[in-house]
């Protein structure tokens, strides 16, 4: 890892940048081993009227779109307009998390699927706080050469990020087979 | 020499890390089934004992009601959440088993521990046909020890648990309500090896 004596003034927005991709790409891999589990959770925030809705392809959206913005925030970080998504992926989980906080507290939130049993209150907020400001960061000016990759690294990083949704995936799957329902308060 | 851009170097860090944090998860969690501890915290009372006794209220009613067992009933008790799927689709079946007939003879209650509101985001709780309670005070659910939902407890007469386990299939459903119903001999045979020993037959 680079010594922190010798970090460039870039490297914290790039670093930013990188965690907050990695994060996603590994959250919605978990997701998407539970879907049922995390449509339950989406569920508590869906409107009555809408109920005829499929819930499991809102989950099975919102995993995937989770999993295609980090992946892709991560294999080009030339694109400044997806720090922007991600931006707004952050705001959404502060949202989420202080509405599922005042409506639904101890709830679980199932933000990495069958691998987090953590419910929504005052500690998921700082999380997900904590999240939307790397998502803020990596919006700062980044001079481009550190930004430089060539094809071959993108398809590294590519590989690497569908790696990461691969093995979350199987942890969270992993973990729910030994836990079917939500915890008991 | 070969100079790697500042972002590569530290997005594979951050892609590395991801991954050594998620195979210590599955490392951990292999631990766990390995051990067993993954199972045996949602074993739920232990088969033989005696079943304690609830209150617990029906949802938009104020008036306490009082469950105990051993009243010369058997009884088959669903500890389940409206938010938790394994457990809309143990009610689903409890509905039809219920609709069928095949569960004459014996009480069925579903016990929840989410609030009653949350019943009306669940179809299938809102309309399960199956008397459905909250318990009102802690004392004697903990012998239960239900640290996860789904759990099914079933109960002779006399009050003693026959049975208790995490199951969601039709067949082992109704095995595990007919366990404490037909005689010894035959709930023996009827019920599955993972319900006698009170394990997820799944």
């Amino acid at each position: 890892m680079l010594p922190v004596a010798v970090l460039p003034v870039a490297a914290l927005p790039v670093a930013c940048k990188a965690a907050v991709a990695v994060l996603l790409v590994a959250a919605g891999g978990a997701k998407l081993a539970d879907l049922p589990g995390f449509a339950a959770s989406v569920r508590l925030f869906w409107p009555g009227r809408l109920a005829a809705v499929p819930l499991d392809a809102v989950a099975a959206g919102l995993a995937g779109g989770e999993v295609a913005v980090g992946a892709a925030s991560l294999c080009c970080p030339q694109a400044g307009w997806l720090n922007l998504v991600v931006l707004s992926v952050g705001g959404g989980f502060v949202a989420v998390a202080a509405v599922g906080y005042a409506r639904h507290p101890g709830r679980p939130c199932r933000c990495f699927g069958s691998s987090s049993g953590r419910g929504f209150g005052p500690a998921g907020i700082g999380r997900a706080a904590l999240v939307a400001a790397c998502a803020a960061t990596a919006t700062l000016p980044v001079r481009q050469s550190a930004l430089q990759l060539g094809p071959a690294g993108r398809l590294a990083l590519l590989a690497g990020a569908l790696l990461v949704a691969a093995a979350a995936y199987s942890a969270a799957a992993a973990i729910g087979a030994g836990r079917r329902g939500p915890r008991r308060a | 020499m070969i100079r790697i851009p500042l972002y590569l170097a530290v997005a594979q860090w951050a892609l590395l890390g991801a991954l050594g944090a998620l195979v210590v998860i599955m490392y951990r969690q292999l631990g766990r089934l390995l051990t067993g501890t993954a199972r045996a915290e949602a074993l739920g009372p232990v088969a033989g004992g005696r079943a304690a006794a609830l209150t617990y209220a029906r949802p938009g009613e104020q008036a306490q009601r009082q469950l105990t067992p051993g009243g010369g009933q058997p009884l088959l008790l669903a500890f389940v959440d409206p938010t938790c799927p394994s457990c809309e689709e143990l009610v689903a079946v409890l509905g039809r088993i219920s609709a069928a007939g095949d569960l004459a003879g014996l009480r069925t209650l579903l016990l929840i521990s989410d609030p009653p509101a949350y019943l009306q985001i669940s179809e299938v709780f809102s309309s399960t046909g199956i008397e459905i309670g909250r318990p009102v005070r802690r004392e004697g659910l903990e012998s239960y020890r239900v640290s996860a939902t789904p759990l099914l407890v079933a109960v002779d007469g006399d009050g003693v648990v026959c049975a208790a386990g995490s199951v969601v299939r039709p067949a082992e459903v109704l095995a595990f309500a007919r366990s404490c119903l037909l005689p010894a001999p035959e709930a023996v045979l009827a019920a599955p090896e993972a319900v006698r020993r009170g394990e997820d037959g799944t």
